[in-house]
């Protein structure tokens, strides 16, 4: 048995994060911060990686013209730099009930703590301040961004229970006003919300500046839709329930679950936001070696 | 078709079950939890498939018994049917009354009798009735309302001529009867008989309602010739201290023929004895007397059997004898009269049937031993014999009479001695009445035994009789008395202890007190007082069909008797205090012997059973008079065949029944569905 000397960090499968180590975690847009690491600055500063020069305005360090510019031009010149810098990492969670849900193998709930456990080591690995906030029809925990509080966020993502309906529309907004430094923003749900109501709600987070990353958790049984036997279905947010003859309406259910994905793929690219359908049927590090792949695939396409 | 419950249609709505069994039941309640139903929602029809009828079978099976067992409520029947049977007149009830009395065995009057019985059961419609009754002097339903003709057919073989007389009342009253509770409009009633003219008198209660019908087969013939032996009587004469019986056997002969030498026999105990020739007029009777024989023992058998003709059974007659027994009589008198008992024992040595053998004692002789093998003991004015209440109290509790003449010398046991409750009530002292005009007796219980011969007009006055004493007696509440004074005071009293009987006569029976010794009554009053305590019977030589008889009184033992009857049928009766009647109705003509279970020694009881008399005139009834009589109607008229009636639809339902064969194929029906059902509800798993 592992010995366990932090409280959460079961979540964190070292066989997982072995082969994610071998792996950078960029950030897509410049973060503002001071301290050197992989995340570019959002803001030009201090840094060793030179960006552009632009003209000398008055109020300029002066420690900052070129000078060997200005002797071949005889014009001002002051030297921008790309500081790398930490980070706000958060990471949002949504505990709604639909996340409870398990086919077989894990639910959904405990594969999105892992997700979740393994961005938040990651990210503070690379010294950046990580956070948690989780929520289903509202915020239920919200742990600030802090270089200290991974303890605390793998704490939470441990405590996460799912029990109540969700409603992605109330907490994000609230979240978006919460948001007043840009940083990674890192969204783990089911998304049983329409493409269009979820891109809305999604939206207000990227208004700053935000990089939004988005986990798409969904059981096998969610995506094929594998009953055989007719029965009472129980919708788990709202007990509702409806008879079904699963083989009956299968190829539909597929359909359109498929059709969901496809929305949320296209909508979210459109939006620049890095999307992602887990499968928790799947191994949990593949996933992430996949997700983590596209984006260093996308950092140096860029 | 129609139906006579008809709202029990609306039951048909039940159909829908079936369906929504298969609709609903195949979705059990098995619950499925899934984060979302958003996509699922979106499907125009969810459970479409569940609304698919995948077992056809099954639910045309539920849907039939459903519906058959709704129609059986509804009790439905076929119109038609009830037509066709309407106009046909609709079904019958009919009683075949076939007489199977004695006078049935005439040359072949029961072979024609049966043949009718059959026609009459081959003529019965698919929907009729018939029941059997065999009626002589009783009628018996032989075979209950049936429509089975092979039944009746069987019943109507095995049916046999009996030894009974022809009564027609008992049997049309038991047809009226059978009929009348049938629901069935067409009620008819069919007498098959010879129609001896002595089996109706015209005075029976029988007669039949409107709608009920009498119709007749006679099978009587034209000729009535016919010899009887109707009687038998015995002449008894003492000769060397045996008895001498002389048989003299009457003849009847009913025919309009004389019959001349005809063999006439009589038979003792198995052989013939002797044979004499007789002649009889036409219509007239004549009595042939045979030689003396020597009865040599109890229970002779013997029988006269004359001529033959087409009536054998009543050609014989049978009887049986035994010799008379004495009544032993002890007569014990007082002290100081040697001619105490003189009109007693004058009175009661008079007399063959029963024959009294006296012995006078005096009461100082009197022991236990002198009560041995008597039947009644006489205290003739005589105080009671010292030391003798004992044994004089286990001889009355054993069956022995005791007569007390209560004069001024009598007295009797009182206080708490166990012999004082042998005497009933309470004796006190003399009242004379030769002071004003002498007393009589005013008042006799005709119903007793001892005064029953005296009942008829100028059968004895005893109002002649003068009584100048007698002795005032108390009756106790259980002490019958017989006979009282003109002054009410009590005459003659009797109480009954154990199987005996005490009569306490409380004047004399002598002319000191009273002169009814010298009055015609005197003699037959202590022959009737003797007979009555010594319980004596005649012996009956023969009874008649029919008679009962009481084995109980004529038992000897408390054991179990077996009676077997002249057809060789074995009965057992249960001995006595085991709360048996003990009757025996004797139905068969012979020798009825009563033997016991346990002794096998000496000769078994005998009983001779002869036809009744009258069963031996055949001369014919009209059966158009007797169908007058019961129905009101000269004749026979078939009124139902006239106008037939229209059958209810309460009848067609009943009749046909149908209810009852779609209530069973619905409930097999249910039975092979629910088997179904349970095969496919394995091999798949969900339905």
């Amino acid at each position: 048995m592992e010995r366990q000397v932090t409280p959460g960090a079961r979540f964190v499968d070292p066989k997982i994060l072995a082969r994610i180590g071998n792996l950078e975690l960029l950030a897509r847009t410049v973060v503002e911060g001071f301290i050197n690491g992989l995340h570019r600055a959002p803001f030009f500063g201090a840094s060793i990686d030179f960006a552009e020069h632009r003209g000398y305005v008055a109020g300029d360090d002066i420690r900052r013209v070129d000078w060997r510019l200005y002797a071949r031009t005889d014009r001002y010149y002051v030297k921008q730099y790309e500081a790398d810098t930490n980070t706000n990492v958060s990471i949002l969670f949504d505990i709604s009930k639909s996340m409870q849900f398990a086919s077989r193998g894990i639910p959904k709930l405990e594969y999105g703590c892992f997700v979740g456990a393994c961005m938040a080591y990651l990210a503070q690995r690379q010294r950046d301040r990580v956070g948690i906030i989780t929520f289903d029809s509202d915020i239920v925990t919200h742990v600030p961004p802090s270089a200290k509080h991974f303890n605390i966020t793998l704490h939470t993502l441990d405590r996460a229970r799912a029990e109540r309906p969700g409603n992605l529309g109330v907490p994000l907004n609230k979240m978006a006003e919460h948001f007043k430094r840009r940083g990674i923003l890192i969204l783990i749900s089911d998304f049983y919300e329409e493409p269009d109501t979820i891109l809305e709600a999604i939206k207000p987070l990227r208004f700053i500046g935000n990089e939004l990353i988005v986990f798409h958790v969904l059981d096998p049984a969610e995506l094929d839709f594998g009953y055989d036997d007719a029965s009472s279905f129980e919708d788990l947010e709202t007990g509702e329930q409806i008879p079904v003859v699963p083989e009956s309406l299968r190829d539909e259910y597929r359909a359109m679950i498929r059709a969901h994905i496809e929305a949320l793929t296209t909508k979210f690219s459109e939006h620049r936001i890095d999307y992602t359908l887990l499968n928790t049927a799947e191994p949990l590090d593949r996933a992430l070696f996949s997700y983590l792949s596209s984006r260093e695939r996308l950092m140096r396409v860029r | 078709m129609g139906f006579l419950t008809p709202l029990f249609l609306v039951g048909l709505s039940a159909l829908a079950i079936p369906v929504l069994i298969h609709l609903i039941q195949r979705e059990r309640k098995r619950v499925v939890e899934f984060p979302s139903l958003m996509f699922v929602r979106r499907i125009p029809y969810q459970s479409v498939r569940r609304r698919r009828i995948r077992h056809w079978a099954l639910l045309m099976l539920r849907a039939a018994a459903v519906a058959l067992i709704v129609l059986a409520f509804a009790r439905p029947f076929f119109r038609r049917d009830a037509a066709v049977i309407a106009a046909t007149g609709g079904a019958r009830e009919v009683v075949i009354l076939l007489d199977q009395s004695a006078s049935m065995g005439y040359g072949d009057h029961w072979q024609k009798a049966r043949d009718a019985a059959r026609a009459v059961v081959s003529g019965l419609g698919r929907d009729d009735k018939a029941t059997l009754v065999l009626f002589s002097r009783n009628a018996e339903e032989n075979m209950r309302a049936t429509s089975d003709r092979s039944r009746l057919a069987a019943a109507i073989n095995t049916a046999k001529v009996g030894s009974g007389a022809t009564r027609y009342g008992p049997a049309l009253k038991l047809a009226e009867s059978i009929l009348s509770r049938s629901p069935v409009k067409r009620r008819e009633a069919v007498l098959i008989s010879d129609f001896q003219k002595t089996g109706w008198s015209g005075s029976e209660d029988a007669k039949f309602p409107d709608g009920m019908t009498l119709t007749t087969a006679s099978v009587a013939s034209p000729s009535t010739a016919n010899l009887s032996v109707p009687s038998v009587s015995f002449g008894r004469a003492a000769f060397s201290g045996q008895e001498r019986v002389t048989v003299t056997a009457g003849l009847s002969n009913k025919g309009d023929e004389p019959l001349k030498d005809i063999p006439v026999v009589l038979t003792v105990d198995g052989h013939d004895i002797e044979t004499a020739r007789a002649a009889v007029a036409p219509h007239a009777s004549a009595s042939v007397a045979f030689a003396p024989f020597t009865l040599v023992g109890a229970n002779v058998r013997g029988s006269i059997h004359a001529g033959s003709d087409p009536l054998p059974a009543d050609n014989a007659f049978h009887f049986v004898l035994s010799p008379s027994e004495p009544v032993s009589i002890v007569i014990v008198d007082g002290l100081d009269r040697s001619d105490a008992s003189l009109f007693l024992a004058k009175a009661l040595a008079i007399g063959t049937r029963p024959v009294f053998q006296i012995d006078v004692t005096s009461a100082s002789r009197v022991s236990p031993p002198t009560f041995d093998k008597r039947s009644v003991v006489v205290l003739n004015d005589t105080p009671f014999p010292p030391g003798s209440g004992g044994a004089l109290k286990r001889f009355v509790e054993r069956g022995g009479g005791v007569l007390v003449v209560a004069g001024d010398h009598t007295t009797l046991p009182t206080g708490s001695t166990s012999e004082a409750d042998l005497f009933p009530g309470r004796l006190a002292g003399s009242i004379d009445r030769t002071s004003a005009r002498s007393g009589s007796l005013g008042f006799l219980d005709y119903s007793h035994p001892v005064f029953e011969v005296f009942k008829a007009p100028r059968s004895g006055d005893f109002s002649a009789a003068h009584v100048f004493r007698y002795r005032a007696l108390e009756a106790g509440p259980n002490d019958r008395v017989l006979a009282r004074f003109d002054d009410g005071a009590v005459a003659a009293v009797e109480k009954k202890a154990g199987l005996g009987r005490v009569i306490v006569w409380t004047s004399t029976l002598d002319d000191t007190s009273t002169d009814i010794a010298v009055k015609p009554v005197f003699l037959p009053l202590v022959h009737q007082l003797v007979r009555y305590l010594a319980h004596y019977e005649a012996a009956t030589s023969w009874f008649t069909v029919g008679q009962v008889l009481d084995l109980t009184a004529r038992a000897r033992t408390r054991a179990a008797r077996i009676v077997v009857s002249p057809s060789g049928e074995r009965t057992t009766q249960a001995g006595m205090g085991e709360g048996t009647e003990g009757l025996l109705e004797l139905n068969d003509q012979g020798i009825y012997e009563i033997r016991g279970t346990g002794a096998s020694g000496g000769r078994p009881e005998a009983i001779a059973v002869n036809l009744d008399p009258v069963e031996s005139d055949l001369a014919p009834l009209d059966p158009s008079a007797l169908v007058a009589s019961v129905t009101g109607h000269a004749t026979s008229v078939d009124v139902q065949q006239a106008s037939p009636q229209e059958m209810t639809r309460e009848d067609a339902e009943r009749r046909q029944s149908l209810w009852w064969y779609l209530l069973l194929t619905g409930v097999g029906l249910l039975a092979i569905e629910t088997t179904i059902a349970n095969r496919l509800s394995r091999k798949e798993k969900f339905l």
